[in-house]
């Protein structure tokens, strides 16, 4: 293979896995949700929260980590309005997840209207710089892809290995499974069905808001409205593919953040087709990929119901 | 009291969307009185305002039909704006094949074909969902996307006016155009078209076995197939009217409105639609309503933006934060009221 292949290659293989680094995030977010039955369609709401606080906070203080920090919170704070509307006033969560999309889509684009007006350039925000792993970044070829890159993308490995010992190794992840599965019977234990899905419902809102401020504070740098573009909905069909398990859902990110990355890198060549032609590859991507599941995943059971412990 | 409830806590949702509403104008810093005044006077202060509501009300009504038709059958079609692109292209490219036929023909072929290919659109995630089990509200999302970007690609080229520079479709033949109502106005035959369709839905859903099937494949799939209903052939039909609905506002748009494809030719109808439909609680008489109020929402708001300056995504934040507290009013009603209260009512 000749020298020029193998860079364009790097290239592509780096930009796929800043691309997969905010579904990664939120997909592994609302894995913890999904186990506890929680189901947050709004988690298009979540990062497009998370991706606008942390432009504006790292706007305006000139730092991208307390960005990234105000993304955290600000998905958290969706997360939870989603919990309460879900758990305290078991309403159906698909319909309070849409609410909340249609709402964060209003909040966000009034105020970023109203702070920066209608102009025709894009109000920019510092970016967090790559962080090269000392030693393993001169691997040839993999120490640029998986070790040349921002933090975010270190903190979504980390996020990956706590999720995983949590949900298999502690007390916790078998809480939050007995909960998803049969709430009645966690119940009857003694344990507080509400209690663990709100909290469930923060570290997916705290996560997905770090996925969405990965977006303006790691690789983009600027905020435009709905600067989401469903990736939030993408995100959940990455959930489905990696069958809720933090390691599957990581594959699942990479594989649909690939779509995204050859998608932009096809439409820089510059060849004479529309570019419509490649934007729509990672969503047909997204339906073809979900089309190999079919049947394998079981969700938990009481995935999407509402619990009333006063009921029997 | 317990009468009185639910009265009680329909006035706390209204007065806190109003409530909402007048934090973000005033957050915007707009005087409220001078931007109430023009949010009133542009939706309903004259025969023009009241029209343009009107207009705006035909897609959602149709669309907003469509979605409930899907709800009321488990069918989670939140990819009408998807459909409606698909409708508008169909009914375009038809228009345009066709130029010679005169009006009585092509414009209800149009409007068919508008309906076919939003039904189209909207089967393949139906089928997913019927024979694979997979999730429609993925589905019918990311086929929105694709539509979008499909009508991007068909303005650039096989669909594009060469005559002009920008991406647009020739204009459609005269016989491809519904009549204006109202001299001096933009409403369009396209409204007697959605008030038609909201008749339809009623009678299919109501006094139909076909409609019956749906609504109890809604309500309990599990039993449905004990008692001998083909499940899978419900939610597909559910599925193709949804779709066929919303495809026929993107049709209605273009021989309402537009006159050409062009891209965002819905500014949103589709999403907005979800909103008529749960505001509607899946009634078409309540669907009816909530249409026309959301569009003078949004004919208000745009009017408030050119004569406040309050940005017009205004209404996106009252509709959602009405979706919200609509949704939280059962808890609101439950409020303070002893566990064993309910139990016994």
């Amino acid at each position: 293979m000749n020298a020029g292949l193998l860079d364009q290659l790097g290239d592509l293989a780096t930009a796929s896995v800043r691309m997969a680094t905010p579904l990664a995030l939120a997909g592994l977010g609302e894995a913890w949700s999904e186990r506890s039955g929680l189901l947050n369609i709004g988690l298009e709401a979540v990062m497009l929260g998370g991706a606008f606080a942390a432009f504006l906070v790292a706007a305006a203080t000139g730092s991208p980590w307390l960005g990234v920090g105000a993304g955290a919170a600000a998905g958290a704070v969706v997360a939870l309005v989603h919990a309460f509307l879900a758990v305290t006033c078991r309403a159906d969560q698909t319909v309070a997840g849409l609410a909340l999309n249609f709402l964060a889509s209003g909040v966000t684009s009034f105020a970023f209207l109203r702070l920066y007006g209608r102009g025709t350039d894009l109000p920019s925000c510092p970016v967090l710089a790559a962080v090269p792993v000392p030693g393993l970044s001169d691997i040839p070829f993999l120490g640029r892809v998986l070790f040349h890159q921002s933090a975010l993308v270190y903190l979504a490995c980390a996020a990956l290995v706590v999720s995983w010992v949590v949900f298999s190794r502690t007390e916790w992840g078998t809480r939050l499974h007995a909960v998803g599965e049969n709430p009645r019977g966690a119940d009857s234990v003694g344990l507080s069905v509400a209690r663990l899905r709100y909290l469930a419902a923060a570290v997916n809102g705290a996560l997905g808001g770090v996925g969405g401020a990965s977006l303006t504070v790691a690789t983009l740098g600027f905020f435009q409205e709905n600067i989401t573009g469903g990736r939030g909905y993408i995100a959940l069909v990455v959930v489905i593919l990696g069958r809720r398990h933090p390691a599957g859902v990581f594959l699942a990110a990479l594989m649909l953040g690939a779509a995204d990355a050859l998608q932009f890198r096809v439409q820089a060549l510059g060849v004479a087709i529309p570019s419509q032609l490649f934007i729509m590859f990672p969503y047909v991507a997204t339906i073809a990929v979900l089309l190999f599941t079919a049947g394998r995943s079981r969700p938990p059971a009481a995935l999407g119901l509402p619990f009333d412990r006063r009921e029997r | 009291m317990r009468l009185l409830r639910p009265i009680v806590t329909r006035l706390v949702v209204a007065l806190a969307a109003f409530l909402v509403w007048a934090l973000c104008v005033h957050l915007a810093g707009a005087d409220l009185g001078r931007a109430g005044l023009g949010f009133l006077r542009g939706a309903l202060g004259t025969q023009y305002g009241l029209s343009e509501v009107l207009v705006r009300t035909t897609p959602l009504l149709l669309a907003g039909l469509g979605v409930s038709v899907g709800f009321q059958a488990g069918f989670f079609n939140i990819g009408a704006e998807g459909q409606i692109y698909a409708g508008a292209t169909a009914a375009t490219a038809c228009a345009l094949a066709l130029p010679g036929l005169p009006a009585p023909v092509l414009l209800p072929l149009g409007l068919l074909a508008g309906f076919a290919a939003g039904a189209a659109w909207a089967l393949g995630p139906g089928w997913l969902k019927a024979r694979l089990g997979l999730s429609e509200i993925i589905n019918t999302i990311m086929l929105t996307y694709v539509a979008v970007n499909v009508v991007g690609l068909l303005v650039r080229t096989a669909l594009k006016d060469p005559a002009y520079p920008l991406p647009v479709s020739p204009a459609t033949p005269e016989g491809f155009t519904l009549p204006v109502l109202l001299e001096g106005s933009r409403l369009h035959a396209g409204f007697l078209v959605a008030l038609a369709a909201a008749v339809g839905v009623q009678l299919l859903l109501r006094h139909t076995a076909a409609g019956f099937r749906l609504r109890a494949v809604g309500e309990n799939p599990r039993a449905c197939q004990v008692a001998g209903i083909a499940v899978g052939r419900t939610v597909l039909l559910a599925a193709g009217a949804s779709g066929g609905l919303a495809g026929l506002a993107g049709a209605v748009e273009i021989a309402g409105v537009h006159h050409k494809l062009l891209e965002g030719i819905s500014p949103g109808f589709g999403y907005t639609a979800i909103v008529v439909a749960l505001l509607g609680r899946n009634r078409p008489a309540g669907i009816v309503l909530a249409a026309v109020g959301i569009a003078a929402l949004q004919v208000g708001s745009s009017a408030m933006q050119r004569v406040a300056g309050v940005p017009s995504s205004i209404a996106w934040i009252v509709m959602g934060t009405l979706v919200a507290l609509v949704l939280a009013r059962p808890a609101l009603e439950r409020w303070r009221r002893p566990a064993g209260v309910e139990a016994a009512s």
